[in-house]
């Protein structure tokens, strides 16, 4: 190999490692998933809401949330305001002052109107206020299962050992449904040999979504390769993307899903 | 006597009100308004409660089911909101779904 050849493979290696650096520029532990929600807050005189899902998803399916309760799969979409929060709708679903989860009450959002002295709305309309907020990401999280990346919390684990049981019926809202069927994992083909199969959990993802969540806006088909889905278009934010590296597992955590046998050889 | 005479006159007109006087005036808290909006909610947890199902039933089921989605459409536009926006974005979902699944079923 001459000097010039070294000199182009290790530039080549740089700029590689370099991409790939900066590919994924994802947020700390405890601001993944994190949405901010000002479409109203400012014109109320209040900061604008912080929404953790790390706290919410330990309590409540996705399902729960995004059907039954209708909040919108993309940030400022839904148009909250404290008059739909107070007839019951939305945030005002739960936070009402009167449900009951864990034996606690769960407090309620803020009512239309200025704020008065010693409210709570600042434990949601909490951005740039110090110390409003009861849960810190840290302590919620202390015993909960590890994995390397995202909000390092191993949900399904967590699960799993019985450390988090995500509701699934929200009584007066929900319609009670019979428990769905496991489903079989399937297989889906790597496009590139370097990588494993990917293995698609469709008795976790149906559990914690039902069916709607993901079909037909998110997956428009249900026959196998009839959509040929890319990682350029999932990065975007399109099929998995939508939720992966933005509250579930980063798209970075390959083999999360790659998780099938080693491909052929070139 | 003469107040006796009175707090039941005001309770029977409260009763009458509430229940019995004729529309408008008292469709806005009788019975048959509140029937009548148990029957629209009845409907759809009925139709959008078995969305887990949609890969069971029949084509023939699962139009059944997007015409009843339909028929409920109209009912929910009258709802007033915020009420409104919620049901009918759960509508919508619940009824693309059991398009999407008819659609997959005739591709077989």
């Amino acid at each position: 190999m001459t000097t010039a050849t070294r000199v182009i493979c290790g530039l080549g290696l740089l700029l590689l490692l370099a991409g790939a650096a900066g590919a994924r520029d994802l947020p700390a532990a405890d601001d993944y998933g994190k949405v901010i929600l000002d479409n109203f807050s400012a014109r109320a005189g209040l900061a604008p809401v912080r929404f953790d899902h790390w706290l919410h998803r330990a309590f409540f399916t996705c399902r729960l949330c995004h059907v039954d309760i209708g909040f919108a799969m993309e940030a400022k979409a839904t148009r909250i305001t404290a008059d739909m929060n107070a007839k019951g709708f939305y945030c005002g679903s739960c936070h009402n002052g009167t449900t009951v989860f864990n034996g606690k009450k769960i407090f309620p959002s803020c009512a239309p109107g200025p704020a008065p002295a010693g409210s709570e709305c600042v434990r949601c309309h909490s951005v740039g206020m110090k110390d409003e907020r009861r849960y810190t990401y840290a302590a919620f999280t202390e015993k909960l299962p590890r994995q390397a990346l995202g909000n390092l919390v191993n949900w399904e684990e967590a699960e799993a050992r019985g450390l988090i049981k995500p509701v699934d019926l929200l009584p007066g809202l929900s319609t009670p449904r019979r428990h769905l069927d496991a489903q079989a994992d399937f297989s889906i083909a790597s496009k590139g040999f370097w990588m494993a199969d990917i293995i698609f959990s469709h008795k976790k993802h149906a559990q914690w979504n039902g069916c709607e969540v993901c079909h037909p806006d998110i997956f428009p088909s249900v026959k196998k390769n009839a959509v040929k889905y890319t990682m350029f278009e999932i990065a975007e934010g399109q099929y998995c993307g939508l939720c992966h590296d933005r509250v579930a597992f980063p798209l970075n955590d390959c083999g999360k899903c790659h998780a099938g046998k080693a491909r052929r050889q070139p | 006597m003469k107040r006796r005479a009175v707090i039941l006159a005001a309770i029977f007109l409260g009763w009458w009100l509430l229940a019995a006087a004729p529309a408008p005036l008292g469709s806005i808290f009788s019975p048959q308004q509140v029937h009548a909006e148990e029957g629209w909610e009845a409907e759809f947890r009925a139709v959008c409660g078995r969305t887990d199902d949609a890969m069971t039933f029949s084509a023939s089921e699962l139009r059944g089911l997007i015409d009843r989605c339909d028929l409920l459409n109209a009912r929910i536009g009258q709802l007033s909101e915020p009420q409104r926006k919620v049901f009918a974005k759960r509508l919508q979902m619940c009824r693309d779904l059991y398009v999407f699944t008819l659609e997959a079923k005739e591709k077989k």
